[in-house]
């Protein structure tokens, strides 16, 4: 199985004070792979640092000690247009879906806009947005709303739309629904199962409820306070 | 032949509620026919998705909704309908008689008042008691709740997490000793173990006081493990009502058997479709365009029926109250 991210003794600290500076590390010590196709669950209380580890990992955080490897390339000596590649190759959806969206664009320029970023010609937007919200099983009909007027479930839907629109290779899902209601979180789960069949992505799945865990990973990695404590076989563990 | 049954009458009778907003968009029908009644001592759960008009309900019943809201029906409380009262007899009722605690307590809470303060208000708003007795008898509530040290009493909201701000709201809505608390998401925003060690504190204190809940969530699971009864309710509609381990057991109504098929035990079994808006809701069942049983009898409108329930105590007949709105029984 090849791991297309990794991490490798990986530590975050943040500084406070103006005069007297205090040091609080975050994270210290985390060594984890992602494998291809497969889903990395990654457990812990609130506070343990799963955001700051995924952020780490999709490139929107630096590490202070510690390297995050990319196909085998650290990712501090990834410049321009190389890291450009990473950032669309690992993608993030965040925990709260109407947070994730302008609120000022409806859906359709939402949609728009990352196909603008991608250089597509416009003329192929109309194709390519009912394709996106095809897969992600959105109605047509919603275009031309905003997203204070669809539900949680429907914004998650069109997060991961414009995920998706990238390409990606590695998605890290950071608590996708746990702002969701039960039925709605079924969906979601469903949805991410299907997709990583037909599309072969890996997922880092962070979350704190054990059942979300036990539904979608291949593996699964518990923080603690400031460092993993263990990592054992999802199965061994569950 | 059966023996009379004594009914004795209910704490709270909400018969018929019907709310309505109208907005830009149309007439948004949030709450439609509902029926409820909560007996004394009594917790009953509303349970149900985001949006399908639960805190509405809740909000109807304390005169807390905005004023484009519409609202019919009654809600009979002590004698008296509440949807009737001035606005000045409501302001006695809420708190000292009706509590409650709302679903985010960071917004709920002023930033700017120690919490002691603002459990002590109460007190001296509704029961015009000294600032010093006031102030020892939120103390002590925090105390009951978990928060021992005294100096947390003189802590400010932001100086606490979701959870301990949370157990703030529960004091507020608890120090006047109501008959009824209505508790409005009270798990949001915290982790499970959080929520139940809140929820276990919530109910014991309401047992002392011998009061009753009514539990506004959309956690299928809190609603079980805390409720005597529960009430499902689906776009704006009651669709099953009965004891909270029977409708577990043996759901009848479609989109409870549907609901409780997404629990992570059952396997995450997604519902087809989504929930329908509510300016446009389906005619007949609101639930038949995603209803795996649609016949089409269920285009038309169906009442609540009485369903005899499972047999509860081995050997003894127990009518269980149970009751579906569906064509299915």
């Amino acid at each position: 199985m090849l791991a297309i991210l990794k991490a490798q003794d990986v530590g975050k600290a943040y500084e406070s004070g103006l005069i007297f500076k205090k040091q609080h590390i975050v994270l210290q010590g985390i060594t984890l792979a992602v494998n291809e196709g497969k889903t990395l669950g990654l457990m812990g209380v609130s506070g343990s640092g799963k955001t700051t580890l995924g952020m780490m990992l999709a490139g929107l955080e630096r590490p202070t000690s510690g390297r995050v490897l990319f196909a085998g390339k650290d990712l501090a000596s990834m410049r321009g247009p190389e890291f450009l590649a990473f950032r669309r190759q690992v993608q993030m959806v965040f925990q709260d879906p109407e947070g994730s969206l302008n609120p000022r664009k409806s859906i359709e320029k939402s949609i728009h806009e990352v196909l603008s970023l991608l250089k597509i010609p416009p003329r192929e937007w109309r194709d390519r947005t009912g394709e996106i919200l095809e897969t992600v099983g959105l109605s047509e009909e919603l275009l031309c709303r905003y997203p204070a007027q669809i539900s949680g479930g429907q914004c998650q839907r069109l997060a991961l739309g414009r995920v998706l629109l990238l390409q990606p290779t590695v998605i890290i899902l950071d608590e996708p629904t746990s702002a969701l209601d039960i039925s709605v979180q079924a969906q979601i789960l469903n949805l991410l199962r299907d997709l990583q069949r037909d599309l072969g992505l890996a997922y880092l799945l962070i979350s704190h409820q054990p059942e979300v865990i036990r539904f979608m990973a291949h593996e699964t990695i518990i923080l603690e306070s400031e460092r993993t404590l263990e990592e054992k076989a999802k199965r061994r563990w569950i | 032949m059966n023996s009379p049954q004594i009914i004795n009458a209910p704490l709270l009778l909400i018969k018929g509620l019907s709310v309505s907003f109208e907005t830009p968009l149309g007439r948004v029908k949030a709450a439609e026919d509902v029926c409820l009644e909560m007996q004394d001592g009594e917790t009953l759960a509303l349970v149900g998705e985001t949006g399908c008009g639960k805190s509405v309900v809740a909000g109807a019943i304390m005169q807390l909704l905005p004023h484009n809201a519409c609202v019919q029906g009654r809600a009979i409380f002590g004698g008296r309908d509440l949807l009737g009262l001035d606005e000045r007899e409501m302001a006695r009722i809420r708190g000292s008689e009706i509590s409650i605690v709302f679903q985010n307590p960071s917004l709920a809470l002023n930033p700017i008042m120690r919490v002691g303060e603002q459990i002590a208000e109460m007190l001296r708003v509704h029961k015009n008691i000294s600032r010093n007795r006031s102030l020892r008898m939120a103390e002590d509530m925090l105390r009951r709740l978990g928060m021992v040290e005294k100096e947390k009493a003189r802590m400010y909201p932001f100086q606490f997490s979701g959870g301990m701000n949370q157990r703030v709201m529960i004091a507020t809505s608890m120090i006047l000793s109501p008959r009824i608390i209505i508790a409005d998401e009270p798990s949001k925003g915290l982790d499970g173990t959080l929520a139940r060690e809140v929820m276990a504190e919530m109910a014991s204190i309401k047992d002392q006081m011998g009061a009753s809940l009514l539990l506004i969530t959309h956690d299928l699971m809190l609603a079980k493990d805390v409720s005597d009864r529960m009430a499902v309710m689906y776009c704006g509609e009651i669709v099953e009502i009965g004891k909270s381990r029977e409708i577990f057991s043996n759901p009848l109504h479609p989109y409870t058997i549907a609901l409780l098929g997404c629990l992570p035990e059952r396997g995450f079994q997604p519902i087809p479709g989504s929930s329908p808006s509510m300016i446009n809701p389906p005619i007949g069942c609101k639930f038949h365009p995603r209803c795996q049983q649609c016949r089409e009898k269920c285009r038309r409108k169906q009442k609540m029926t009485k369903v005899e329930g499972r047999r509860e105590v081995p050997g003894k007949d127990e009518c269980t109250d149970r009751e579906v709105r569906c064509w299915l029984y």
